[in-house]
């Protein structure tokens, strides 16, 4: 399967959960309640009610949507640079943002069951597995292009024939 | 000091306004040619690329609008920022190098010129210029409304200035956005983008510290009131809830590369190879710059909920409460100076393309050449388009409204496909870029229009860019791709 039609599905997936999410009932205040005394301040109001009506559909979107980005990023690299360490690499990249997700995702259902979470870094445990986690975990590929920079996004020889190109060019226009 | 506080203020606002102008006059020296005012001469430094990138996405939002957000809703609201690493990401894998090699083998000058390259469709290049112009003028309508108003706040609280009129404060603000514009083009635009930067991490730094200082116990002491008394506010999703947070996070974190006055920023270093350093100095300027953004937010609230602090008129001044109650002095004139610093560096590069466009694409699109005498053409468009942004801004709330859903979402979803996937597939057609664009400006205009309520409080940025991307693929599979131009061609092999 070419990377464009493992994107192309992976949007068809995120466009179908969506539309169930959009046929599943809304409960009375799932996206906030005004507080009762102060202006212009919502609070959470019945968060395990929107949880229950929409089962696992928000987990199961988020992965799609980072297999998404994981795909997208992947259409990047040159399609005959994309060895099996690069694929190894991706492989791991995604796994650790799938597991970040599923920590934060995870953390929020017990907080929901219990009403209870732990302060870790400043914040309760999902909240800074999200602040940290879901930030760091493309952060990873940000680094991995400043240290992999010359192997698969700009080697030495593709800089050498986008500059004959460029001569190339130049050539033809002074010769017209 | 105290006593002082409201001139601190004033002077390091009047200092920053001083540098913007000075750099406007060293640019205008330097602008020789449309190149130069539009695209620098392609001759920009690796430094300043990175700081005018990462500037120019934070807009006065991120110190405004975003802690306020964080105040009326908790971290649903976050979502925006913490997908800034997979934005950037996306940006360098997908589009820096690409954009940046046919900006040189074509000698483009915006966004739309790269579009045109990569179709042949002189109709992919006028809709994208359209959406530009649409978005300019919605964008930069948000932007000088924010600065006057702004500038209003500081002013009225002096003595001399009390009485001072919205009129005046977008006159003044409008002046020197304008002056430095037209007279150093992108040029002075990224060399105050690299003054704005700099400015804008140091108040992040600066108001990150003040605010875990603000409770005895830090941010675990701020998250302990949250979650005694509401505890959805403090969890990863904030009162909006899961769909409205993972919503944001697709549009904004895969939306990012997406937008024009971000990606023409990438045709502008020096060389290639500068991109390697680019991407990390962008994505820390952002971090560093946005912990003001969620710390401002928690800390306000934390301190309203626990009845520390008197409950503000609106969920916008809460930066400003903040800075005037808990910052320094010094420290609250380094941030008013980086809020028009956030401002200005976002509404100059808006002033740009929008001149680009009027000045290069559409006529280009429509007539097969740009305005002859481009550069004076293109200074006087750069006044024009910001008489009528602040025109809109001042007289029509509506319409301010009506455009300014021509921002980010509607960016992301007209262009995303169109740039960020047409640059790295060759099976990409002029037709899918069409109706990519015409569904995501549709979807957008009725859903403003309609004032349609999504369920679970989703973006309709989010469904707009969805959908676009979905015909964009499909349209494009559907049909047979025509061959592509030899340069691009080859360029696309890299």
């Amino acid at each position: 399967m070419k990377s464009i039609h493992f994107v192309f599905v992976l949007l068809l997936i995120i466009a179908g959960i969506t539309a169930y999410i959009f046929m599943a009932e809304q409960p009375p205040g799932a996206t906030g309640l005004q507080h009762t005394s102060i202006n212009g301040l919502s609070v959470g109001g019945d968060r395990g009610s929107q949880v229950s009506a929409l089962g696992n559909a928000p987990y199961y979107f988020q992965v799609a949507v980072i297999l998404l980005a994981g795909a997208m990023l992947y259409m990047g690299i040159a399609p005959h640079r994309r060895d099996a360490q690069l694929k190894l690499f991706f492989a791991v990249g995604l796994g650790f943002a799938l597991f970040v997700w599923t920590m934060v995702y995870t953390g929020y259902e017990a907080y929901l069951a219990t009403g209870e979470s732990n302060i870790a870094f400043g914040f309760p445990v999902p909240t800074t597995w999200m602040l940290w986690g879901i930030w760091g975990s493309f952060v990873v590929f940000d680094l991995f292009y400043v240290v992999a920079f010359r192997r698969y996004f700009l080697p030495k020889e593709d800089e050498a024939a986008f500059d004959a190109l460029v001569r190339e060019i130049k050539s033809e226009q002074e010769a017209l | 000091m105290e006593e002082f506080r409201q001139p601190i203020i004033l002077a390091f606002v009047a200092l920053y306004m001083g540098i913007c102008i000075w750099v406007g006059i060293w640019a205008m020296r330097r602008t020789k040619s449309a190149s130069d005012f539009f695209v620098a001469g392609r001759g920009l430094g690796p430094v300043v690329v990175s700081l005018a990138v990462f500037s120019s996405t934070l807009s006065g939002f991120g110190f405004v609008g975003g802690p306020g957000l964080v105040y009326a809703t908790g971290l649903s609201s976050i979502w925006m920022a913490v997908c800034s690493a997979l934005g950037y990401a996306t940006g360098f894998y997908l589009v820096a190098k690409r954009i940046r090699m046919v900006a040189e083998v074509r000698d483009t000058m915006s966004l739309p010129d790269v579009v045109y390259a990569r179709y042949g469709s002189e109709a992919a290049r006028l809709l994208t210029a359209g959406t530009i112009l649409l978005g300019v003028l919605g964008y930069l309508a948000t932007q000088i409304l924010a600065m006057a108003l702004v500038l209003q706040s500081i002013l009225s609280a002096t003595e001399m200035f009390a009485d001072i009129s919205l009129l005046a404060c977008v006159v003044v603000s409008s002046a020197v956005l304008i002056f430095y514009c037209v007279t150093g083009g992108i040029l002075a635009s990224v060399y105050t983008d690299l003054v704005q930067g700099i400015v804008m991490i140091l108040a992040g730094a600066l108001v990150v510290i003040t605010a875990a200082n603000v409770f005895e116990g830090g941010f675990a002491e701020a998250s302990s009131v949250l979650l005694t008394n509401d505890g959805a506010d403090i969890m990863p999703f904030g009162t909006l809830g899961v769909m409205a947070s993972l919503s944001w996070y697709f549009m904004f974190g895969l939306g990012l590369a997406g937008q024009p006055h971000v990606a023409t920023k990438m045709m502008m270093n020096r060389n290639l190879s500068d991109n390697r350093v680019i991407l990390p100095m962008t994505v820390f300027g952002y971090l560093i710059a946005a912990m003001l953004w969620i710390s401002v937010g928690i800390v306000m609230r934390a301190l309203v909920l626990g009845d520390v602090q008197l409950p503000i008129g609106s969920a916008d001044q809460a930066a400003p409460v903040f800075l005037s109650t808990y910052a320094h002095p010094i420290l609250a004139g380094v941030v008013f100076a980086g809020l028009f610093a956030a401002i200005m560096s976002t509404a100059d590069g808006f002033l740009n393309i929008g001149a680009a466009a009027v000045t290069h694409d559409i006529p280009k699109a429509i007539r097969g050449r740009s305005l002859e005498n481009e550069l004076f053409w293109a200074r006087v468009a750069t006044i024009v388009l910001s008489i009528i942004a602040a025109s809109i801004a001042l007289l029509s709330d509506q319409l301010v409204a009506l455009l300014g859903a021509f921002g980010w979402g509607t960016f992301a979803a007209a262009l995303v496909p169109v740039v960020i996937i047409g640059l790295n597939w060759k099976g990409a057609t002029a037709r899918g870029a069409i109706v990519a664009i015409s569904v995501s400006l549709l979807i957008n205009f009725a859903l403003q229009i309609w004032q349609v309520q999504i369920p679970y409080a989703m973006s309709g940025g989010f469904v707009s860019m969805l959908t676009s991307m979905i015909l964009f693929i499909g349209v494009s599979l559907m049909e047979k791709p025509k061959p592509l131009p030899r340069d691009i061609d080859r360029i696309m092999e890299l």
